[in-house]
């Protein structure tokens, strides 16, 4: 499983338009925006997409300007699900 | 609160990526303390990106002797924690399955055959052929050159080197070549990339490489982009100026293209030019500054010269071509002086009707473009990359953009910048400032005046007379020379020209498979270029060896040896100076020049260029970052000393006491522990801005701009006319082709290609078309259709949508896939000044495959 922290910028104006385009991708999820137009999104690798794709297929969409990978963690499958405390 | 671990790991990625986003997300943080923990065991180090000249750092993850994973240095002043998508997988590009261990020679019944198949070999027998086909040739050409002086040696070894090798490696090949063997013929791929840009620096400052550093991101009002596509080539700095023209007030991005691309998206004034004609915009910009009196006459009148340049030049083809023959002044650059009123109607037929109907932009959308450039309160950085570089006027073009800046004065200052941008993690540091070029010292010394290989000589302790004076062949004509059986032992170390260079089919290819030529490729990998040679020897890259590189601000950064390379794979500095062992000083000098250096009688070039007592100075010892951890250094391992630190100090001496000031470089230790420094370093402290007073340490107090390159202190404004491109489309060959590289891969696609990750997401070289014109030509989005030129053809699918919108009339294929070669299809017409190819225009036409 791959994890990733991703960084989008859009223009302020287009944040909603862009947050719904995002959100419709598979694994990917808009935790916030700071007003000026910066993103904080998350893509989680899942069935035959990989992370790459996702991220690349990201910067393509509508209203987005660039998309910057700030954090990476790749794990094996089975340990995900442990709880920690 | 409980967290499963998938929990942890996406809250880790929200709170990073939310510092990065400048706001906070409830929760967020209370994971990060634990991340730490989990990572014990890796060991963490910086290295530059192995990627574009950007020039990010990123910490390289290292457990058990192999590199698991790389991530955004947030101690990089450049880019502050982020990485685009290739640095991502960086720890990937080592571990490709086709890795090459072990030397390869065609080889036919035990014995090398050019015609043979490849069989591995040991280091010594591939030295052993090696060598003895340098020597054939060196002999030959020592009885060629009998008795002249060395303005009139020439040479039949040559080698392409690079603007990916780290410092120490050019600096070790430029001694072997141009010193050992006497061999002018030495380019680096940076011939391909940033030929026209030094042309230009050169020509107008006097001094190669910008003014200006990544601070002007920052400070900049306003951005112009000339033939850079940032977003997908520059992806950090590109989201530095998003940030900027995001966050600031009246910030506005202005972009200038042959067609859209994802710049586009941000960009307030969008501009698709019809190709060649920036040199007419830019013309219109300056005579408009001129009409409208904004120019800094203060300025002007202390700090520029205004010169022609003679026109009718030619496009570097080889010189039967008919287009060679009409031109008046084939390959001519010499500068006249002119005066301002010469100048001002020089650019006066550029008015904004004649730049609007030659280029197809609309005339508001050039006027205002002007007048941010004519406005003195906006500061205004203009960047460009290969749309300029690789131009038939590619030294013209980068010339009238400096000509607009300086008729402002708006250069040389935070946030006003004319901003060459490299493609090669070390174009400069490498290929330009150790002066890997067919014409080129250390330093910005050249070859051909006597003064420099003297200051050369005396640094390397060498007889006089040893460099030759005269240029030696450049990249495209290395493989013209091949070709026509001049140059004939010929080593390819760390670039993939046989896919790189323009027209493959015509010139690259038959020069490599020329019975009468020897052709070496050292690579990690088995390239396009590697499986044309006679010869593979397998290079280790990157962290499996100690590096330097010099990205496109003129930073330094260094890195340490991170892991042992594959098998029986060495580094490129080891094999140049390991090979050096196998000459003997009479094997390649003429007895004159021995005569004037007895003691040299009977020495190796390795202990003549290597083990001088400056090289070799110092001691093997322990290298240790300011954690304790260990670090090996092969090369310091198999040769007793500590070989990179020599070769920097010997090659800094260049610097510090040459005859060029402005280019020194701080000590050795000094770059293992600092995030980079900017040239000119002096006293510990480097340069932002260069020429002004306050920032350059070579302006003195009461100077305020000091262009000093040059004796007299001045910049050349150089005019320089519209000429049309070498070939455009006709009835036959009715569209443009514009080549290029997309976000996912890195040039030739030899290490991005064999990341999965990346290679799935952009697996084949796509034709982006105009709907239009794939309908016209019974084509539609995902069938397969022929490229074909006058030159060669190619096959890849038609894309009308997706990331680059090209106007009717032009394709855009991108070069990565050595499945479909792009370069069978271009042009080899080059800058005739700068000698670098224009990959951005030829005729093709487009059928149904």
């Amino acid at each position: 499983m791959n994890i990733s922290g991703v960084l989008v910028r859009s223009r302020p104006e287009n944040i909603k338009a862009v947050t719904a385009r995002l959100e419709d991708m598979e694994g990917v999820e808009v935790h916030g925006a700071n007003p000026d137009g910066r993103l904080v999104v998350t893509v989680e690798e899942s069935g035959d997409r990989t992370m790459a794709d996702t991220v690349v297929r990201m910067q393509d969409l509508p209203g987005v300007i660039s998309a910057s990978m700030i954090y990476h963690q790749y794990e094996e499958e089975p340990d995900l699900e442990e709880t920690l405390r | 609160m409980k967290l499963t671990r998938r929990e942890f790991i996406k809250t880790n990625a929200i709170a990073a990526t939310a510092a990065a986003a400048g706001i906070t997300i409830p929760g967020a943080n209370t994971a990060m303390a634990t991340a730490a923990q989990s990572m014990d065991e890796i060991r963490w180090d910086k290295a530059p990106c192995r990627f574009c000249g950007t020039g990010c750092s990123v910490l390289v993850g290292t457990k058990d002797g192999r590199v698991v994973a790389t991530q955004g240095d947030p101690d990089a002043p450049v880019n502050r924690g982020l990485n685009c998508i290739k640095g991502y997988f960086l720890s990937k590009i080592m571990y490709g399955k086709d890795r090459l261990t072990k030397p390869l020679l065609r080889m036919s019944n035990g014995k090398y055959d050019k015609e043979g198949e490849f069989t591995e070999i040991s280091w010594d027998q591939a030295f052993d052929v090696m060598a003895e086909k340098w020597k054939a040739a060196i002999k030959k050409d020592l009885d060629r050159n009998k008795g002249k002086p060395p303005e009139e040696i020439t040479s039949s070894v040559g080698m392409f080197g690079s603007g990916q090798w780290t410092v120490w490696e050019g600096y070790a090949a430029s001694k072997l070549f141009k010193a050992g063997f006497r061999s002018n013929n030495l380019d680096p791929n940076a011939r391909h990339c940033m030929a026209s840009a030094v042309g230009a620096f050169i020509r107008g400052f006097g001094s190669d490489e910008p003014m200006g550093c990544y601070d002007d991101l920052e400070h900049a009002d306003v951005f112009v982009l000339w033939g850079s596509n940032m977003a997908e080539m520059h992806p950090i700095l590109w989201s530095r100026l998003t940030d900027t023209r995001l966050t600031k007030k009246g910030c506005e991005v202005h972009v200038l293209s042959t067609f859209e691309h994802r710049c586009f998206e941000l960009g307030d004034n969008n501009m698709v030019f019809t190709p060649q004609t920036d040199l007419a915009i830019l013309n219109y910009i300056a005579n408009y500054i001129i009409q409208n009196k904004a120019y800094n006459q203060e300025f002007i009148d202390k700090h520029v010269n205004f010169t022609k340049t003679p026109t009718d030049i030619g496009y570097g083809l080889r010189p039967e071509h008919p287009l060679e023959k009409q031109a008046a002044n084939a390959g001519k650059g010499k500068l006249s002086k002119i005066s301002f009123e010469e100048y001002a109607k020089s650019v006066e037929p550029y008015t904004l009707e004649y730049a609007s109907e030659l280029s197809g932009v609309p005339e508001d959308q050039l006027e205002r473009l002007a007048k941010v450039y004519a406005d003195p309160d906006k500061k205004v950085t203009s960047f460009w990359t290969m749309g300029f570089n690789q131009h038939t006027r590619g030294v013209w073009v980068n010339g009238l953009t400096y000509n607009v800046h300086l008729l402002m004065g708006k250069i040389s200052e935070p946030g006003n910048s004319p901003f060459s941008l490299t493609g090669q993690p070390s174009a400069c540091g490498t290929a330009r400032e150790v002066g890997t070029f067919a014409h080129r010292l250390p330093a910005d010394l050249v070859v051909k005046k006597k003064a420099h290989r003297d200051y050369a000589e005396q640094v390397w302790k060498l007889p006089e007379g040893t460099i030759p004076g005269k240029v030696g062949y450049h990249a495209v004509l290395q493989n013209r020379m091949l070709k026509d059986g001049k140059l004939n032992a010929y080593w390819v170390m760390c670039n993939n020209n046989m896919q790189a260079a323009a027209n493959m089919n015509e010139e690259t290819w038959p020069g490599y498979r020329n019975p009468d030529n020897f052709i070496v490729v050292s690579d990690p990998y088995p390239t396009v270029t590697a499986q044309a040679a006679d010869l593979i020897l397998p290079t280790a890259m990157w962290t499996e060896k100690e590096g330097a590189y010099g990205n496109a601000e003129r930073r330094t950064q260094f890195w340490r040896q991170q892991v042992k390379a594959p098998g029986e794979a060495k580094s490129d500095v080891w094999q140049l100076v390991e090979f050096s062992k196998r000459f003997k000083a009479e094997e390649v000098w003429p007895e004159e020049l021995l005569a004037k250096k007895p003691e040299y009688r009977g020495k190796t070039l390795y202990e003549i260029l290597y083990t001088n007592g400056q090289v070799d100075k110092y001691a093997k010892q322990k290298v240790t970052d300011g954690a304790g951890n260990v670090y090996d250094n092969d090369e310091m391992d198999d040769f007793g000393f500590y070989l990179q630190k020599g070769l920097f100090e010997e090659y800094r001496i260049f610097g510090t006491q040459g005859p060029k000031k402005g280019h020194d470089l701080g000590e050795f230790d000094v770059y293992h522990q600092a995030r980079g420094l900017r040239w000119p370093v002096v006293d510990g402290k480097e340069t932002l801005w260069r020429y002004r007073e306050g920032y350059d340490p070579f302006v003195k107090a009461g100077e305020d701009v000091r262009f000093y390159g040059f004796d007299d202190g001045r910049a050349n404004i150089i005019t320089a006319p519209y000429e049309a491109p070498a070939e455009t489309p006709d009835k036959e060959f009715d569209l443009w082709l514009s080549t290029g590289r997309v976000l996912e891969h890195w040039h030739s696609g030899s290490m991005t290609r064999r990341v999965p990750e990346l290679y799935r997401a952009f697996p084949d070289a796509v034709i982006y078309m105009h709907e239009d014109d794939a309908k016209a030509r019974g084509l539609r989005r995902g069938l397969p259709a022929r490229v074909v030129s006058r030159r060669g053809e190619m096959v890849a699918r038609v894309e009308t949508r997706g990331r680059n919108r090209v106007p009717k009339g032009l394709i855009f294929v991108p070069w990565f896939d050595a499945s479909c070669l792009i370069n069978k299809v271009t042009l080899d017409a080059t800058d005739p000044l700068s000698k670098e190819t224009d990959y951005k225009k030829c005729a093709v036409k487009v059928v149904k495959a």
